[in-house]
């Protein structure tokens, strides 16, 4: 975004002026003047040029052999011809020799129809092969990893897929075996490939060689429909074009978006479109009636809704989950403190900040783009894993730190993928820092401290840069220091100028998908719509204790799952237990919402209207791709109906006219519309909204809390994190059970020693707090010896079963004869290898 | 007329190989008065005067590309070539084989010249032996303080490190060779930007041959002029040449370059063993097959372009009347398809291609028609890759198919005749490949 501009050239191309910038390449300024050269290596998300697959070959006045567009830089004045003769004998000859080993199967391929090999032999071929010896042969297809099949015959070598594994995504697993026409893509000693990212290369393959399991054999090019949407199942929120065959999704592509995604997916978004189709799903309202719920007509369940909610007058909660949209959250914050006369609407598990000091993060002066990280000389990731947590922001971390040189920083808890920094010859990660769990803002105000003398290298990687980006986890501003935590972290961005800085900034990775929108749309404890001020409500540990004591008498569950993600599960089964009327949206039945009175089925991202927002700022549009299954439908609507039951009628008819509402209670989103947020989005920092009310916050009182005492003799400190995979995606999405994880505690090789387990012992984990739970040792390099990780949100054993501990013990779990029933679901898949 | 030796002055004498021997015939002395008396740009400019062409097989002005190198306060590198993977070629073997301190030599003087601190010496993986003695001599000469940190005393620094290569003629190539050297898979690059802009761990690199390193002491030592007073206007110095196949004494003779290519053959190499030459190769078996009427040429870059051949790195296979064309073609193609790296389009299928349609032409499986396939898969190869392997092999397979056409011809007919495939015979299937089979 921020780059210079090159000056603007004149080159001639077939005899046609064409105007670009100075420097780029050739084939992508001719492609500006819409003069297609055919390309197969070439594609610009990969990095530099290989010039490998020879298709681009042009002429160029003044340089005896033809020449790569691909990788020729355009300069002014150049003359080039892409279409007489000597080039066109060129053209033909590259495409008779992909096809000398390229099998012509394409009536049975799946790439047939939307093949580029397909496309390019029939425009820029001779239409005829002169080969008639037999062709190389492979076994075929077989598996690359549990979700890719691979054809060897098929592939051209190309080294896309390759470029991706080693240079985006840098997994290093793919690599290109034996040579000549005997190369082959492969993996060291056949074992699968599997990476959170892998997805891509099948999106990248221009032949059909890299296939997805899911979508192998489930429809042909002409029987399918694309649609434009936004996936919602992480805070990246990458723009995804669905197929769509039958009224159903039968495969997830990338939607390039620079500004977003850079055109990559990861697996969970690619994949995790086969639970819109399950049959688990409810497709219908439900009421409770005599103990058992029952299908029942929308108008129903609202009334019965609306009736049970007014009955609790005003002691009514409402959770608002990461997957709502902000028109969702929007009009249940608008219904609790309106007609439902009550102040406790709130997104997420945790406490909120205050509202000045969240004003201030949200500074638009403060904030970056996603695509300015690019330009960024230094970037501090604290408190995330991104891969973890927003996975794609790690891909674009990675573009910035091998592309661009950038200096990365890693502060958090525990080891992320980015310590390892990337492979050889980029300057990969300057430093990886460790704080005990919890720490984060003693770290940062330590940190501080150093940028501020300016001696250690951390500290002067980001003074000295011109544009540093502070990329920062959520988790870092959720414990009981997170004001203090705050407030470090804009007194760092204070003490580096990030405000002036024009590539520099705040970087906010939210705990949940859309936890952004959530609160600029007012579902928040303290903030209504637009950060402004509200009155103070109660945070989800306050409504949850607030409940058990009858303070509270209903609740609004809205996509969200407590007991299996939030702290203190048994309190919340209690708490939800004791709620005399709950209404709960989830898209599959769950653990908090089965006691529910009247449940309403949530939709998935392919049914949904609404916007988001990503965590840069920029609102987003979610488009219906698919229709409601059953009698299910869209929840804004609901809603609405909800609110006029209530007695407030919004007027609103659409999802637009809700975000309409939105926008002019929403000093942020002033000026908004669906149309001007568009197909690729729009910042509402770029378009003219602005922060209403306080913004200083200053420092909390009270110094640091003391520090966490030394754990026991053999006790460690206990972290949890996120894991990208522990969650209900991969369990509802076959092709992507594998990858959901059982509960593992994660040790260093010393510990491990020392309670002489190993990787896979069965372990009981016990906290301070004397509750325990079952796990399967996992031994990590790099983990600190004096703490062991737990996994959030697991399906069994999840970390939050011990919340409250700090501290932990470890002991070999006696053996149970029962120990596949503890472990796992039975009729989970099992992958063949 | 007789061998003009200058790299190979004393090369029999066994101690030669020794620092002490080396020292004894006068070496190291170029190094000394580098040290005393020069400055870098006076090397650079000198080594562009005598021009010293490049003896790895391109040809260029050896001056020339040091001076390509970026002045300034970066690391640089020189890279000596010795990956000779040339089928026919042998010289550079004895050379570092025989007298390995000339060529250390001729690594610190260019090393200083170009201001390349780091130099390897990268050597074929199979040249085992010669590796050990270059190690040898390597370490004699930091021990004498002939490389590394201060040479003789002086403020310049030259560290050198053999390293071996894993097997792969496509190493050989200046960017698959940066590439294999950093540790990754060898497969040339794209160029530009060239390595003496953008080399070896992205620094600016020199890459030579060996034998054109270790002519440089001897450029220092006599000058430029005395350096012209050999060979041609264009191709000056003299050229370590090695001849094999059909001859009666195969073996590397350094001649004068311009002296006729027939006195090499027939005077040096003793001639062709049955009957005439019928056909050579002038510089390697990349460089397209000359016939017996080019014998009359003189041995200069100029002369063989001229004929539409190249001087390569100065290696002659000779063919007397015995030998098959169509065999030769296929034996040759052959070895291309083997060390095709496979990175582009054209050189990976179009020697695969050609290896499948030349067999079937020995076999007697093909028609005159596949003989204008292969003419125009050769054409269709030629300036289309990424790097010149493709185009080793069809320069001379096109070259033979050309002029020999005729006995391709011949040759389907005979083999046709010997074993006649049945008109219904099931067409060949290539066994299955791959992996876990």
């Amino acid at each position: 975004m921020s780059r210079k501009r090159k000056p603007q050239i004149t080159i001639t191309v077939d005899g046609v002026e064409i105007g670009c910038e100075e420097g780029v390449m050739l084939h992508d300024a001719a492609k500006d003047g819409d003069v297609e050269i055919p390309v197969f290596c070439y594609e610009p998300k990969l990095g530099d040029p290989v010039g490998a697959c020879r298709m681009c070959l042009v002429e160029i006045e003044g340089i005896p052999k033809l020449q790569t567009s691909c990788s020729t830089p355009v300069r002014d004045g150049m003359v080039v011809y892409t279409q007489n003769d000597r080039v066109k004998e060129a053209q033909n000859a590259v495409v008779e020799f992909l096809l000398v080993n390229h099998p012509l199967d394409c009536p049975v391929c799946d790439k047939g129809g939307e093949c580029p090999l397909q496309d390019i032999s029939m425009g820029w071929g001779e239409g005829k092969s002169r080969v008639t010896d037999p062709k190389r042969h492979f076994q075929k297809p077989i598996p690359l990893s549990p979700l890719i099949k691979i054809d060897r015959e098929r592939c051209i070598l190309c080294y896309r897929c390759v470029r991706f594994s080693q240079e985006v995504a840098e997994d290093e697993q793919l690599q290109l075996l034996e040579r000549g026409p005997k190369t082959f893509v492969g993996t060291y000693n056949d074992r699968p490939y599997v990476a959170p990212f892998h997805g891509n290369i099948i999106e990248l393959c221009p032949v059909g060689a890299l296939t997805s399991q899911a979508y192998r054999f489930r429809a042909r090019p002409w029987d399918i429909e694309d649609a434009g949407s936004v996936c919602t199942l992480c805070p990246s929120q990458c723009n995804v074009k669905f197929t769509v065959r039958d009224e159903g999704v039968v495969r997830v592509l990338g939607r390039d978006n620079e500004e977003v995604d850079d055109g990559w997916l990861c697996d969970k978004g690619r994949f995790g479109y086969q639970m819109f189709s399950s049959g688990d799903r409810p497709t219908s309202p439900q009421i409770r009636e005599g103990g058992a719920l029952r299908e029942a007509s929308w108008d129903e369940a609202l009334e019965h809704a609306a009736r049970g909610l007014t009955e609790a007058h005003g002691k009514v909660a409402a959770i608002v989950g990461g997957g709502a949209s902000n028109e969702e959250a929007y009009l249940l914050q608008r219904i609790v403190r309106g007609p439902l006369a009550s102040t406790d609407v709130t997104g997420g598990a945790h406490a909120a900040l205050p509202a000045a000091a969240r004003r201030a993060l949200a500074d638009p002066s403060l904030a970056v783009s996603t695509s300015q990280i690019d330009d960024a000389n230094a970037i501090l990731v604290v408190g995330t894993d991104p891969m973890h947590e927003m996975p794609i922001l790690e891909l674009r971390i990675r573009k910035a730190v091998r592309r661009r040189g950038a200096d990365l920083l890693v502060a958090t808890e525990r080891p992320t993928a980015l310590d390892g920094g990337s492979a050889v010859g980029t300057s990969g990660c300057l430093e990886a820092k460790r704080y005990a769990p919890g720490a984060a803002a003693d770290f940062l105000e330590e940190l501080v401290g150093e940028v501020r003398e300016g001696e250690s290298e951390f500290a002067k990687a980001l003074t000295g840069a011109d544009d540093a980006v502070v990329v920062w986890g959520e988790s870092v501003t959720a414990g009981p220091d997170g004001e203090r935590a705050a407030a470090a972290l804009l007194a760092l961005a204070a003490e580096l100028d990030l405000a002036g800085q024009e590539s520099g900034g705040l970087y906010e990775v939210p705990a949940d998908a859309n936890g952004r929108g959530i609160r600029e749309a007012g579902a928040s404890q303290n903030t209504g719509p637009g950060l402004t001020d509200a009155p103070a409500g109660r945070s989800a540990a306050e409504i949850r204790d607030a409940l058990e004591s009858g303070e509270l008498e209903a609740l609004i569950l809205w996509d969200v799952d407590p007991v299996r993600d939030f702290d203190e599960p048994e309190a919340w089964s209690r708490a939800i237990g004791a709620s005399n009327f709950t209404l709960s949206a989830s898209m599959f039945g769950n653990a908090s919402g089965q006691n529910a009175d009247v449940h309403l089925p949530a939709e998935t991202h392919a049914e949904k209207e609404g916007t988001v927002t990503h965590p840069d700022g920029r609102l987003q549009r979610v488009r219906p791709s698919i229709p409601h299954p059953g009698n299910a439908g869209p929840l804004w609507q609901a809603l609405t109906g909800l609110s006029a039951k209530l007695g407030d009628e919004t007027g609103a008819g659409t999802a637009q006219e809700v975000f309409e509402l939105l926008e002019q209670d929403s000093p942020l989103y002033s000026g908004m519309t669906y149309d001007t947020i568009g197909g690729t989005g729009q910042r509402w920092q770029e378009s003219g909204g602005a922060i209403e009310g306080a913004i200083e916050g200053g420092a909390p009182e009270g110094g640091p809390s003391p520090a966490a005492p030394e754990p026991a003799a053999g006790a460690l400190r206990l972290g949890t994190y996120h894991d990208l995979w522990a969650d209900y995606v991969s369990e509802r999405n076959p092709a992507l059970e594998f990858l959901s994880p059982d509960q593992t505690v994660e040790l260093s090789e010393a510990t491990a020693k020392s309670l002489g387990v190993g990787n896979g012992t069965e372990v009981i984990v016990t906290g301070d707090n004397d509750r325990s739970l079952r796990a399967h040792v996992a031994v990590r390099h790099r983990i600190p010896d004096d703490v062991c990780f737990l996994i959030e949100g697991t399906r069994e054993n999840a970390a939050n079963l011990l919340s409250g501990a700090s501290t932990v013990t470890i002991a070999e779990a006696p053996p149970e004869p029962e120990e596949e029933q503890t472990f796992g679901t039975s009729e989970r898949e099992k992958v063949e290898w | 007329m007789p061998e003009t030796r200058m790299l190979f002055r004393h090369i029999d004498d066994p101690e030669l190989r020794t620092l002490e021997g080396y020292k004894r015939r006068g070496g190291y002395a170029a190094l000394e008065e580098v040290m005393r008396l020069r400055e870098p740009e006076e090397l650079l400019s000198e080594l562009e005067q005598c021009g010293l062409r490049g003896r790895g097989g391109a040809g260029f002005s050896m001056g020339k590309k040091a001076g390509f190198l970026p002045r300034g306060e970066m690391q640089k590198y020189l890279c000596c070539n010795a990956d000779e993977s040339e089928p026919g070629t042998f010289k550079d073997r004895e050379l570092m084989w025989k007298n390995p301190h000339q060529l250390i030599e001729g690594i610190a003087i260019a090393g200083i010249a170009a201001d390349t601190t780091k130099a390897f010496i990268f050597i074929r993986g199979e040249y085992a032996e010669v590796g050990d003695v270059l190690d040898e001599a390597v370490a004699e000469a930091y021990e004498a303080g002939l490389l590394g940190e201060g040479i003789l005393g002086s403020k310049e620094t030259v560290d050198l490190v053999v390293h071996r290569g894993a097997g792969a003629y496509i190493c050989g190539e200046e960017t698959a060779l940066l590439d294999s050297l950093e540790g990754k898979r060898g497969n040339p690059r794209l160029k530009p930007p060239f390595p003496a802009i953008q080399g070896l761990y992205g620094g600016p690199t020199l890459i030579n041959n060996v034998e054109t390193l270790m002519n440089v002491p001897h450029v220092v030592n006599n000058g430029a002029d005395w350096f012209k007073s050999f060979g041609t206007e264009q191709s000056t110095g003299t050229k370590v040449v090695s001849v094999s196949g059909c001859v009666k004494r195969p073996g590397n003779y350094e001649v004068e370059l311009g002296i006729p290519s027939r006195e090499l053959i027939y005077d040096l190499a003793g001639g062709p063993i049955q009957g005439e030459v019928k056909a050579w190769y002038p510089g390697g078996s990349s460089a397209p097959v000359l016939g017996p009427e080019e014998l009359d040429l003189p041995y200069t870059f100029e002369d063989m372009a001229d004929a539409g051949s190249m001087l390569g790195s100065g290696a002659i296979i000779v063919a007397d009347e015995s030998v098959s064309i169509p065999h030769m073609a296929l034996r040759t193609a052959r070895f291309y398809h083997h060390e095709s790296c496979g990175k582009c389009t054209p050189c990976r299928e179009g020697t695969n291609w050609t290896v499948k349609m030349l067999e079937r032409v020995v076999r007697g499986e093909a028609t005159p028609m596949d003989l204008d396939i292969i003419a125009s898969v050769q054409e269709n190869i030629i300036g289309h890759c990424l790097c010149v392997l493709g185009d080793a092999m069809a320069m001379p397979v096109a070259s033979m198919v050309k002029r020999w056409r005729g006995e391709f011809e011949e040759t389907i007919a005979k083999a046709r005749e010997a074993a006649p495939a049945p008109l219904d015979a099931e067409p060949a299937i290539a066994t299955p490949i791959g992996v876990g089979a």
